[in-house]
C-alpha cells in the first residue's frame, strides 16, 4: 500500500507502528481460555451461544473480506498519483447503477438470513430448559444483593430451629456466593433482587440475564462435567459492582448428594472435650498478612485447581482450638453479627441482610466470591471490609455496623469460629 | 423569481410600527457581540468550541479510566472516582462532544448548503446554544461540589438512581443537566427542520439537497421524536427524587424496567443522531475528493431515512438480557438485523463513489476513508449483537465497549474530525498543514485501533464493563495494557490535531475560494464567509449546485447580477437584529436548575412550610426566564438591511443597523 | 388599524417568502406538536402500563374518579377550542374586536377547565386519599393530568399575553400567523385531553 504524494513520513511511521501493534495483538490477545472466557463453554447453553457467535463471525468476516478488498482496491487503483492527476479533467460524472445497488441489497439480506435462522433457534433454546429435560431440571433461586449473591434451594429442606419455640424445624436450604449444582443436569435458576438491578453471568455456562426488581426473570444452565466456574455481576450496581463475584461448582451426582447432606445439617460445633488443656486462646499472637487495597484475594495454589481447593475446603482444619471457637461463637452474637447473618443452630443468628453463614467454612471464597477463604483473607475482610468492598453494608461511617469494635483477640476468635463452620 | 429575497421585508410605502424594545444590542465585536449573536456561523463556532473543549474533558476522563485499568488490581482511582469517570465520560462524549460538534456543522454548513442567509429562527438558535451550555454546566457542576459528579452510568438505570440508593445531588444534577440538553437539542432541531423545509434557495428542490443537509433533516426529526422519551423518563425520575412519587419505587410497585424502555426508546435513535450527521459529512467529502458525484444519491438519502425510521423499532436490543421473553427478543433481533441493510447500502454507495474517481488523498479524505474502515468493523460487531443469544454473552462486557467505540469514534468522531478539516478553509480562510493533518490522522487511527480492538477479546474473555478493578488471573492483563497504551497514542493524535487547528486558525496558510474543487453550494462563497452569506440568493440548477455553477459561470454570473439588483430594489440584504434575551432566558434556566438540582432541601425547622432557599432560587430562575421570554417576544423578529460595496464589504452606515423593517 | 390593510391581498395559507409557501411559524408549531405528541405518548403509556400492572392494594380508579365533573370540563375545553378557531378566523379577517372577544372566552373556558382540575385534585387528595406519593396510581395520574394542566396553563398565559398585546395596536392581520400557531397549540392541548380523558377515565367505565 502506498500513500499520497506530498509527505509520506507519517504514513511509514504508521505502518511500522501498526505492524508492531498487530504482532502484539496476535501473540497476546488470542489467549482465550481465561476463567471467564466465552470461548471455552462447559454447557449446552454457552456452547449454543458460542456457535451462534461463530456464525455471525464468519458471515461478517466473509463480507468484510469482500467489501474490504473492494474498498482497498478502489483506494489504490483510483488514487491520484501525481499533480497532473489531481488537476486532470474530472472523471465521468456518473450517478449510480440501480442494478448493482439492488443486487447488493439482495446479497446483504441473504447474508442476514444466514444469521437470522440460528438466531431464532438460539432465542428459544437459551430462554428456558428444553421440554425433554424440564421434568428433571433442578430448581434454584439466585438473589442479587449489593454486592453479593444469595442462592436458595427451594426443594431442599434444611434443619434449623424454630426461633419462637426452640424446637427443631426445617427451612429451605440457603447459601451465599457459591452455587453448587449437579453436573449433567439442567438447572433452572430463578433470578431475583432485593435492591438494584444485578446480572447473573457465568460465561462458561450461559450468557447473562438481569435480576430486575419486580420482574421474575430466569435462565437455565447445565454443566457437562464437574467443574468450578467463575461468575460475576454484569450490570452496574453501585460502588462495589466490580468486586461482586460468585462461583458455580458443578458436582457429580454422588458428590452433590454428599454436599447436600452436609449442608442440611445445622452449624457444626466443635466439642469442647477434645480440647483439654487449651483454656487460654493462644492465637492472640497470630500475625496476619497485610493487604493493599484491591490486592488479589487468592493464592496461586488455589488458582491451580480450584475444584480441588473446594474439595479440600470441605474437610475440617486440623488443630482447631475449641475454646477459641466457642468464644467466637459467643462473639458472633455479642458483636451483633447475628442480626444480619443466619447460622442455623446458633441461637439468635437469624439475620437475613447478609449472606447465610451456616457452612461458610466449607466455601472456597468469602466476600462475594472475591477472596479465598483462609485466615489471612478472613482477617482482611472482617478487619476492614471497606478496604475490600467500598460502600458495603457491613461498614457504616467508618466502623463496623452498630458501632461495633473488634479487638485483635475478638478477630482471632471470630475467624476461628467462621473457619470451623464446615 | 418571486422568492429570491427571502427576508421578511415590508413592501415599499408601508410604515413599520415602532418596535416595543427596551434595548437593542448592536456590538459587532467583543464579548457582548458573542452573547447577543444570532448569526448561525457564530453560533456554530460556539458549538464547535464547546464541543472541542468537552472533547478534552471527556478525553482526560477516558485516560484516567485507562490508567486505572492498565494493570490488574490497580489503586490509581477509588471505586467511587472510577464510577464518576465512566459516567461522565459517557455523558460528556455523547451529549457534550459529538452532538454539539454535529450541531456546529448543522449551524455553520447547512444554511450555506441550501443557499440561506440564516436559520429560520435565529434567536431560538442562540437560545439552543446557551441552554446547551447551561445543561453542560449543570451536568459537570458535581466535580466542584461535595456531592461529587454523577456516578450511576450514562444510562442511569433505576433503582440505582433513586434516592434510596443514591441520595446525593449528583444524580439530581445529571437528571437536570440532561433535561436541559434535551430542551436545547429539541429547540435546535425544530429550527433546522423549518430551515431546511422552508429556506431553500430557488431551484433547491428536496432531491437536490446535499446529503449532509438531508442527514441534518433526519437527525433533527430523530431528535424531536426521540428526546421526549428521555424527557419523560427524567421527569419521572426527578419526581421520584424530589417529591417522593413511585414511578420507580420498587416497594410501591414501580417497575425499573420501564426506565430502560423509555431510556432506550430515546437511546437507540440517539445512536443514529450521533452517526447520521457523520454519514452526511462522509457523503460530502468522498465525492469532493473523488471528483465524482455521490454514487446512488437517492438510495443514500432513502437509506438514511429508513435507518432513522427503523431506529425507533430496535430499542429493546439494548435489553436482551433483561428478560423480554422469546417473541419480543426475536422480533427485536430481526429488526436490528434489518437495520444493517440500509447501513450496508451506504457503505456500498461510498465505495461506488470512489470507484473510477480521481482520489486525492488530502487529510479530510484520509479521515473519511478511515471512517469507512472503522465504521464497517463497528457495523459488523453490531450485527453480532443482533444475534440475541450470542449477545447474552456480549452484553455488558468489553465487547460492547469495543463495538460502540468503533461506531462512535471510528464512525462519528472520525467523520467530525474529517469535517473540521474539510470546512476549515470555508470557516476561517486558512488551510491545515497536510503533514500535521496526516500525522494526526495516523496517530488517531493507530491509537484508536490499539485501544479498542483488544477490547473485543477482553469482552469475549468475560471482562464486564464498568468495573474499576480486575484480578490478574483472568487473562485480561495484556489486552488491557495494550488498550491503555493505545489510549495515550490516541490522545496524542487528538492533541496533535487540536494544536494543529489552533495554530492554523492564527497562523495557517491562507486559501483561495473553493480550495478543494468541491461540489456543493457553500463553496461558492468567499472565505471566510461574510456575515450575510450570499451576496445574492443563488438559483440552483443541479444537484451538485456549485459544480454546475463552475461549469456554467457566464449564465450564473448574469443571473446573480439580476438577483442582487432585485434584492437591492427591495431594500437590500435583510439581517436579523441581535438579541440578549435568548442568553438571559438561559441564565434564568441556569439559576432555576441550580435551585432544583443543587440547593439542599430546606430544613423544616428553619423554613416552616413550603418556602425555603430551594424554592426561592428555583422560582427566581423561573422569573428571570419568564421575563426574558416576554421581552423576547415583544422585541419581535425584526431586522435591518445592509447594502454591499462591489468588493463585498458592507457599506458604512448599514453596519450599524437601522430600524428598517418590521414583521 | 386593521381596516387600513389591504385584506384581500393577504393569503394566510401562503407565504411567498418561504420555499414551500407555508409560513415558518406554522411548520415550527407542527414540528413542536409532533414532539409533544411523543412526550404525552410516553406519559400516557406510563400511566396505562401501571394501570395494567397495579401493585396489590391499589385504590380502584372507579372509587376515585368523578366522571361527571370530568365530562363537564372536557366539554368546556372542547368549546374553548371552538372559540379559539373563531379567534383565528377573526384575526385573519382583520376583525380585531371579534378576535378579542373570542380570545377572552377561550381564556375563560381554559380557566374553568383549570378550576375543575384544581377542584378535582383537591377532592382526590383530601377526600379520596389519593396522593402523588401514596400509590403508583396517584403518581402517574397526577403527573399525567398535571402535565396536561401545565400545558393548559401555559396556553392560558400565552392567550392572555396575546390579548393584552392586541391592545398595543401592533397585532394586525399580518400577524395572524402568531394567533394561528397559538391556536394550533391550543387545539393540540385539547386533542391530547380527549385522548387522556378516553384512556384514563372513560376506558374504566366500558
Amino acid at each position: 500500500m502506498r500513500f499520497p504524494n506530498p509527505p509520506t513520513r507519517p504514513g511509514r511511521w504508521a505502518l511500522a507502528a501498526a505492524a508492531l501493534a498487530g504482532s502484539c495483538l496476535l501473540s497476546g490477545c488470542f489467549w482465550l481460555d481465561g476463567p471467564q472466557s466465552t470461548f471455552d463453554p462447559n454447557g449446552p447453553v454457552a456452547r449454543a451461544q458460542l456457535d451462534l457467535f461463530y456464525v455471525t463471525c464468519w458471515v461478517t468476516l466473509a463480507i468484510f473480506v469482500l467489501v474490504g478488498s473492494t474498498l482497498a482496491y478502489a483506494m489504490i487503483r483510483f488514487r491520484a498519483r501525481s499533480d497532473a492527476d489531481t488537476h486532470a479533467e474530472p472523471p465521468e460524472q456518473h450517478h449510480g447503477n440501480p442494478l448493482v445497488e439492488v443486487s447488493l441489497i439482495a446479497a446483504s439480506v441473504f447474508s442476514l438470513v444466514i444469521i437470522a435462522i440460528p438466531t431464532l433457534k438460539g432465542v428459544w433454546f437459551s430462554y428456558d430448559v428444553p421440554e425433554a429435560e424440564r421434568a428433571g431440571a433442578y430448581e434454584v433461586t439466585a438473589t442479587g444483593y449489593q454486592w453479593w449473591f444469595k442462592f436458595d434451594y427451594p426443594n431442599e429442606a434444611a434443619q434449623t430451629t424454630d426461633a419462637a419455640t426452640g424446637k427443631p424445624a426445617s427451612a429451605h436450604l440457603t447459601t451465599g456466593n457459591e452455587l453448587v449444582i449437579p453436573a449433567g443436569r439442567a438447572v433452572h435458576v430463578s433470578l431475583r433482587t432485593v435492591d438494584v438491578i444485578h446480572s447473573f453471568w457465568v460465561p462458561k455456562l450461559a450468557g447473562k440475564v438481569d435480576m430486575v426488581p419486580n420482574r421474575g426473570n430466569s435462565l437455565w444452565i447445565k454443566a457437562d462435567n464437574p467443574g468450578y466456574f467463575w461468575g460475576q455481576c454484569a450490570e452496574y450496581c453501585g460502588e462495589s459492582h466490580a468486586v461482586m463475584r460468585f462461583r458455580v461448582i458443578a458436582l457429580g451426582p454422588r458428590e452433590f448428594n454428599d454436599w447436600l447432606n452436609s449442608q442440611m445439617a445445622p452449624a457444626r460445633s466443635v466439642p469442647a472435650a477434645a480440647s483439654t488443656g487449651a483454656a487460654i486462646p493462644k492465637a492472640q499472637f497470630v500475625a496476619y498478612r497485610e493487604f493493599r487495597r484491591n490486592e488479589a484475594g487468592y493464592t496461586d495454589r488455589f488458582d491451580v485447581s480450584p475444584l480441588e481447593a473446594w474439595r479440600r475446603q470441605q474437610v475440617p482444619n486440623s488443630g482447631e482450638d475449641p475454646a477459641l471457637i466457642a468464644k467466637g461463637r459467643e462473639l458472633f452474637g455479642a458483636k451483633t453479627c447475628s442480626s444480619c447473618h443466619t447460622i442455623r443452630g446458633v441461637d439468635g443468628a437469624v439475620g437475613v441482610q447478609g449472606p447465610e453463614l451456616t457452612h461458610v467454612g466449607a466455601r472456597t471464597t468469602i466476600a462475594g466470591g472475591l477472596l479465598e477463604n483462609n485466615r489471612d483473607e478472613l482477617h482482611r475482610w472482617i478487619h476492614a471490609p471497606n478496604e475490600v468492598k467500598p460502600g458495603n453494608k457491613m461498614w457504616v461511617n467508618g466502623y463496623l455496623l452498630n458501632n461495633i469494635r473488634l479487638t485483635p483477640a475478638d478477630e482471632d476468635a471470630l475467624i476461628a469460629f467462621l473457619e470451623s463452620l464446615k | 423569481m418571486e422568492a429570491i429575497a427571502k427576508s421578511d421585508f415590508v413592501p415599499k410605502g408601508e410604515q413599520a410600527a415602532k418596535p416595543l424594545v427596551l434595548w437593542r444590542p448592536m456590538a459587532k465585536a467583543g464579548v457582548l457581540s458573542w452573547l447577543t449573536t444570532v448569526d448561525h456561523k457564530r453560533i456554530g463556532f460556539l458549538y464547535g468550541i464547546s464541543g472541542l473543549f468537552f472533547l478534552l474533558v471527556g478525553g482526560v476522563e477516558a485516560l484516567l479510566i485507562r490508567v486505572q485499568l492498565a494493570v490488574p488490581n490497580n489503586t490509581f482511582l477509588t471505586s467511587a472516582q472510577y464510577s464518576e469517570m465512566f459516567t461522565m465520560h459517557g455523558t460528556t462524549m455523547i451529549f457534550l462532544v459529538v452532538m454539539p460538534i454535529g450541531a456546529a456543522f448543522f449551524n455553520f454548513v447547512m444554511p450555506l448548503q441550501i443557499g440561506a442567509r440564516d436559520v429560520a429562527f435565529p434567536r431560538l438558535n442562540a437560545f439552543s446554544f446557551w441552554t446547551f451550555l447551561v445543561g453542560a454546566i449543570i451536568v459537570n457542576l458535581g466535580w466542584f461540589m461535595k456531592a461529587g459528579a454523577p456516578d450511576a452510568g450514562w444510562v442511569g438505570y433505576t433503582p440505582l438512581t433513586t434516592r434510596t440508593f443514591t441520595p446525593t445531588h449528583a444524580i439530581d444534577m445529571w437528571v437536570m443537566g440532561l433535561q436541559l440538553l434535551g430542551v436545547a437539542s429539541i429547540a435546535a432541531a425544530l429550527n433546522f427542520i423549518v430551515t431546511i423545509i422552508n429556506l431553500r434557495a430557488p431551484g433547491m428542490t428536496m432531491m437536490r439537497l446535499p446529503v449532509f443537509t438531508w442527514m441534518t433533516l433526519f437527525t433533527s426529526f430523530l431528535i424531536i421524536l426521540s428526546f421526549p422519551a428521555i424527557t419523560i423518563a427524567l421527569i419521572e425520575l426527578m419526581m421520584d427524587r424530589l417529591f417522593g412519587t413511585n414511578f420507580f419505587e420498587v416497594s410501591n410497585g414501580g417497575l425499573p424496567i420501564l426506565w430502560q424502555h423509555l431510556f432506550w426508546i430515546f437511546g437507540h435513535p440517539e445512536v443514529y443522531i450521533l452517526i447520521l450527521p457523520a454519514m452526511g459529512i462522509i457523503s460530502e467529502i468522498l465525492p469532493t475528493f473523488s471528483r465524482k458525484p455521490l454514487f446512488g444519491y437517492p438510495i443514500v438519502v432513502f437509506s438514511g431515512a429508513s435507518i432513522g425510521l427503523l431506529g425507533f423499532g430496535v430499542w429493546s436490543h439494548h435489553m436482551f438480557t433483561s428478560g423480554l421473553g422469546t417473541v419480543a427478543t426475536a422480533a427485536f433481533a430481526l429488526m436490528t438485523m434489518a437495520i444493517a441493510v440500509p447501513t450496508g447500502v451506504k457503505i456500498f454507495n461510498w465505495i461506488g463513489t470512489l470507484w473510477g474517481g480521481h482520489l486525492s488523498m488530502r487529510t479530510p479524505m484520509m479521515f473519511a476513508l478511515g471512517f469507512l474502515w472503522m465504521f464497517m468493523i463497528g457495523g459488523f460487531s453490531g450485527v453480532m449483537h443482533a444475534a440475541a443469544p450470542a449477545d447474552l454473552q456480549q452484553h455488558g462486557s468489553y465487547f460492547i465497549v469495543a463495538h460502540f467505540h468503533y461506531v462512535l469514534i471510528g464512525g462519528s468522531l472520525f467523520a467530525l474530525l474529517a469535517g473540521i478539516q474539510y470546512w476549515f478553509p470555508l470557516m476561517f480562510g486558512r488551510r491545515v498543514s497536510e503533514f500535521w493533518g496526516k500525522m494526526s490522522f495516523w496517530l488517531v487511527f493507530i491509537g484508536f485501533n490499539a485501544t479498542f480492538f483488544p477490547m473485543h477479546f477482553l469482552g469475549l474473555e468475560g471482562m464486564p464493563r464498568r468495573t474499576y478493578t480486575y484480578d490478574g488471573n483472568m487473562g485480561w492483563n495484556l489486552g488491557n495494557l495494550i488498550s491503555s497504551v493505545g489510549a495515550f497514542i490516541l490522545a496524542a493524535g487528538v492533541g496533535v490535531y487540536l494544536v494543529t487547528i489552533v495554530y492554523t486558525y492564527f497562523r495557517g496558510a491562507r486559501t483561495t475560494r473553493d480550495p478543494w474543487d468541491a461540489r456543493t453550494l457553500e463553496w461558492s462563497l468567499q472565505n471566510p464567509v461574510p456575515e450575510y452569506n450570499f451576496r445574492a440568493i443563488p438559483t440552483v440548477h443541479a444537484r451538485d449546485g456549485w459544480w454546475y455553477e463552475k461549469r456554467h459561470s457566464a449564465e450564473i454570473e448574469r443571473e446573480a447580477g439580476e438577483h442582487a439588483k432585485a434584492e437591492d430594489a427591495h431594500g437590500g440584504i435583510h439581517m436579523p437584529f441581535q438579541s440578549i434575551y435568548p442568553f438571559l432566558a438561559s441564565v434564568g434556566i441556569l439559576v432555576g436548575a441550580i435551585g432544583t438540582a443543587v440547593v439542599d432541601r430546606a430544613d423544616p425547622a428553619l423554613y416552616p412550610g413550603f418556602w425555603g432557599p430551594k424554592i426561592a432560587v428555583t422560582l427566581a430562575g423561573g422569573a428571570i426566564m419568564f421575563v426574558s421570554v416576554v421581552l423576547w417576544s415583544l422585541e419581535g423578529c425584526e431586522g435591518y438591511h445592509i447594502h454591499l460595496n462591489d468588493d463585498g464589504s458592507v457599506k458604512g452606515d448599514d453596519a450599524r443597523g437601522g430600524y428598517a423593517a418590521g414583521h | 388599524m386593521s381596516s387600513d390593510a389591504p385584506a384581500a391581498t393577504i393569503d394566510h395559507h401562503f407565504d411567498p417568502t418561504t420555499s414551500t409557501g407555508i409560513p415558518n411559524k406554522k411548520i415550527l408549531m407542527w414540528a413542536f406538536l409532533a414532539s409533544d405528541c411523543m412526550f404525552f405518548g410516553c406519559l400516557i403509556s406510563t400511566h396505562l402500563i401501571y394501570r395494567l400492572h397495579p401493585p396489590p392494594g391499589t385504590l380502584a380508579p372507579r372509587q376515585v374518579f368523578s366522571i361527571e365533573l370530568t365530562s363537564f370540563s372536557t366539554f368546556i375545553l372542547l368549546m374553548s377550542s371552538l372559540m379559539m378557531a373563531l379567534a383565528v378566523n377573526a384575526i385573519q379577517k382583520g376583525n380585531l374586536k371579534s378576535m378579542r372577544w373570542s380570545l377572552l372566552t377561550t381564556i375563560f373556558f381554559g380557566c374553568i377547565f383549570l378550576g375543575c382540575q384544581v377542584y378535582e385534585f383537591r377532592n382526590f387528595v383530601f377526600e379520596k386519599h389519593l396522593t402523588i406519593t401514596n400509590s403508583i396510581l396517584g403518581s402517574t395520574f397526577f403527573t399525567l393530568t398535571g402535565t396536561h394542566g401545565l400545558h393548559v396553563l401555559v396556553g392560558v398565559i400565552w392567550l392572555t399575553g396575546m390579548l393584552l398585546y392586541s391592545f398595543t395596536g401592533r397585532l394586525t392581520e399580518r400577524q395572524a400567523i402568531d394567533v394561528e400557531s397559538m391556536g394550533l397549540y391550543w387545539h393540540f392541548v385539547d386533542i391530547v385531553w380527549i385522548v387522556i380523558f378516553t384512556a384514563v377515565y372513560l376506558l374504566e367505565y366500558i
